[in-house]
């Protein structure tokens, strides 16, 4: 019998794991371009219609909304897909590259902009210029882009609003006033000191995690962090420096939990265990809570989201765009008008914790119940839709705060909060790496 | 009547058509993606679109890339660490449980259990002992052995270690099956004969075991390396997105990944590193074919 030649195997098993591994991204095409759709007036056609993540949780809802649709209008059917969030913005613009974008598509602040700015994407307010009636404004404005006028290139969908989630009971024994919880970035910072003189070490007052404070806690503090032509970035102040000293003396202080630097720490399961003062700041959350760890939600309390100086919250909505090349213009506006109308948004939000984008559907007496004021879940609802009708734009990531720029900035402020270098080193190092990715990303 | 040599010479190619699905598979989903890597890596390609070709910039730009030395470091230093680790240590865990004594089942499976385990499982249960208040630093702070706990998910360096650690911890059972294989190869009558000679366990075990399960050594060494120069999970789960505090404990397909993903996401760039990744890998892999011809000789 032969024997094994194992030193030739393990060259070859080497040289396709390699090969393998390296194994990796497509070239892409280019984007479809040309006048908007003309609507015929008549609804029919078969038009296919994509939803993220929304399969099996909501396909009784999804699917209920779709039937409804075509016994209105018995000409359309609609075909349902649903993708995984996993990569599913680069999916679709690489699907509108490829021409194969479906008619009725769920897409969010991003990749609107992506398919926009190709030009793939009706324009909602020719098509439908009443809607805009139907929409908060923070929502409908949202998808519009700048340049291009009042076009708006989506109906506006369901939205989470920020909120504000604390301990009322570690809160209190902080020596804090548990009516009186911070409204400003500076007023939690100086209540993370007193908590953590009181916590004997055992429970931190919030998260350091820098890719999810900023940009907002910077935004919230006024700081600049575009000049007006939007093409720098000019965070480097007194502000951003004094914020990254204060984060630091916090943090070496045991203010946040040591693993939340990196982003490794649990918010959930920290807060859950009693172990954190501040939540996660999303009404979903407190629904969590409230089925996994009854005694902390029996102390959690809600409040307005922090805004500090903007005096109020940003807008990320998921919305239903219309492909601007469609075989069937009245179905496919038609079916993302009913998807996003009113009574179809409220009865989503009664299957998860989101709310309508749709002004009437905000005006649910079910949105302004704020009940006895001592359930969180109910005040949570109240509160973050009020916090929803004054949503303005001026609070969301700026666009050109990308990924990559997100990263080069979270690490100098890990840097900066951990005292590896000093606060201003850590804002200018930042600045200068967030603009030189800003240059490239413009040239290219 | 055909005869059977006949068939063979008429139907040359049926040996190929079972091939052909196969060949076609890897042709489709690995040939050909490496072959684009190649070509992406020659042109300015962004994760949206198509790009022009740039020549060598994309590799000049990874050598003066403060980053990609960082990472290239790391995942050099992890592979240093990690290779030694899992080339010896299965050995002597397979030589543990090779006998057999009641219950030895059990701990063959228990070796085993951590290469079945989720990566998401395997990282929570590494953060909850490692973490700044977990098990480890609990112990020592009540033993008095430290008096502040060990940043090991904080420090870049000692996250680095504990990543280590935890590939070391998960490839020992996997790598301990290599070797009970081999070690089932080895003629029990060497060691009797040894024995008869007045070899004791130790001699056993470095004239007997080690020469005999060389090439099995070799192909651990060889795998475990391309491995380790592929970590990701393991630094993602336990230093964050970030690659530990400042990305510093970032390694090549930690920063392929960065580079590479998102809207702005640089293909070219990010296909250029890859393709250092496969020389590099290609280097270990030479290095050990080279040592078992040497050994071969």
């Amino acid at each position: 019998m032969k024997r094994l030649h194992l030193p030739r195997i393990s060259l070859a098993t080497a040289l396709a794991a390699a090969v393998m591994s390296t194994a990796a991204c497509g070239v892409g095409g280019s984007g479809d371009t040309g006048d908007q759709p003309t609507k015929t007036g008549k609804i029919e056609g078969n038009i296919t219609f994509r939803t993220l993540q929304l399969k099996p949780t909501f396909t009784d809802y999804v699917q209920g909304v779709i039937d409804a649709f075509e016994e209105k209008y018995p000409d359309v059917k609609v075909k349902w897909e649903d993708v995984p969030g996993e990569g599913y913005n680069e999916k679709l613009v690489a699907d509108a590259q490829a021409g194969s974008l479906p008619d009725v598509v769920n897409i969010n602040t991003d990749s609107f902009q992506l398919l926009a700015d190709r030009g793939i994407l009706a324009d909602i307010s020719r098509l439908d210029p009443k809607a805009r009636a139907d929409f908060v404004p923070g929502a409908w404005d949202q998808y519009k882009l700048p340049g291009k006028g009042d076009a708006v290139y989506a109906y506006p969908w369901y939205v989470t609003p920020e909120i504000l989630t604390y301990n009322k009971a570690l809160f209190a024994k902080s020596g804090l006033d548990v009516d009186k919880p911070p409204t400003t970035v500076e007023e939690l910072f100086d209540q993370a000191e007193q908590i953590t003189a009181k916590s004997g070490g055992k429970y931190s007052a919030f998260m350091a995690d820098p890719a999810s404070r900023l940009p907002g806690d910077w935004q919230k503090m006024a700081v600049p962090i575009l000049n007006e032509a939007g093409d720098t970035f000019t965070f480097d102040t007194d502000k951003a420096v004094e914020w990254v000293k204060r984060m630091k003396e916090l943090y070496a202080k045991g203010a946040m939990p040591k693993e939340s630097l990196t982003g490794a720490a649990d918010i959930n399961q920290l807060y859950g265990a009693g172990k954190l003062v501040f939540g996660p700041g999303s009404p979903g959350f407190v629904k969590d809570i409230k089925e996994n760890a009854p005694k902390v939600y029996a102390n959690t309390a809600v409040a307005e989201a922090i805004t500090g100086t903007l005096g109020h919250i940003g807008i990320y909505t998921q919305s239903i765009g219309v492909r601007k090349n469609t075989q069937h213009p009245d179905a496919a506006t038609a079916f993302a008008k009913w998807v996003t109308n009113g009574p179809n948004q409220v009865e989503f939000s009664q299957h998860a914790t989101i709310y309508p984008s749709n002004a009437k559907g905000l005006d649910d007496p079910r949105f302004a119940d704020r009940g006895d004021g001592t359930d969180a879940e109910t005040v949570a609802r109240a509160t973050g839709a009020d916090l929803l009708r004054e949503a303005q734009l001026d609070a969301n990531t700026p666009v050109q705060w990308t990924s990559q720029v997100g990263d080069a900035v979270v690490r100098q402020m890990q840097k900066g909060i951990k005292g590896d270098i000093s606060a201003e080193d850590a804002v200018k190092k930042a600045q200068d790496d967030a603009n030189k990715i800003l240059a490239k990303q413009r040239d290219q | 009547m055909e005869t059977a040599t006949g068939l063979v010479h008429r139907r040359w190619w049926v040996p190929y058509l079972f091939l052909l699905p196969g060949l076609g598979m890897v042709v489709l989903f690995s040939l050909w993606p490496f072959v684009n890597t190649v070509i992406l890596s020659f042109t300015d390609a962004q994760i949206l679109r198509g790009g022009t070709f740039v020549g060598f910039d994309n590799y000049t730009r990874a050598l003066d890339d403060p980053d990609f030395y960082t990472a290239l470091t790391n995942s050099v230093l992890y592979t240093a660490v990690v290779v030694p680790a899992l080339v010896f240590l299965p050995l002597a865990l397979a030589v543990l449980v090779q006998k057999n004594i009641p219950g030895i089942g059990f701990f063959r499976s228990a070796f085993y259990t951590p290469v079945i385990a989720s990566a998401v499982v395997v990282g929570l249960i590494w953060q909850w002992v490692l973490r700044s208040d977990g098990l480890v630093n609990t112990v020592f702070l009540q033993l008095k052995f430290i008096s502040d706990p060990i940043p090991f998910l904080t420090d870049s360096t000692v996250l680095l270690f504990s990543a280590m650690a935890v590939t070391i911890w998960k490839g020992l059972g996997y790598y301990m099956v290599f070797y009970l294989a081999a070690l089932g190869n080895v003629p029990a009558t060497l060691y009797e004969a040894a024995a008869l000679d007045g070899a004791g366990a130790v001699r056993r075990f470095f004239s007997i075991t080690v020469p005999s399960v060389k090439p099995m050594m070799l192909l651990v060494g060889t795998l475990s390396a391309i491995s380790a120069l592929r970590v990701f999970t393991e630094i993602y789960i336990l230093g964050g997105e970030s690659g530990g505090p400042g990305g510093d404990a970032r390694t090549l397909p930690f920063m392929i990944r960065e580079v590479g993903l998102g809207f702005a996401g640089e293909s070219g760039y990010a296909s250029a590193v890859s393709i250092l990744l496969f020389l590099l890998t290609l280097v270990f892999s030479l290095l050990g074919h080279r040592l078992s011809k040497g050994d071969e000789r």
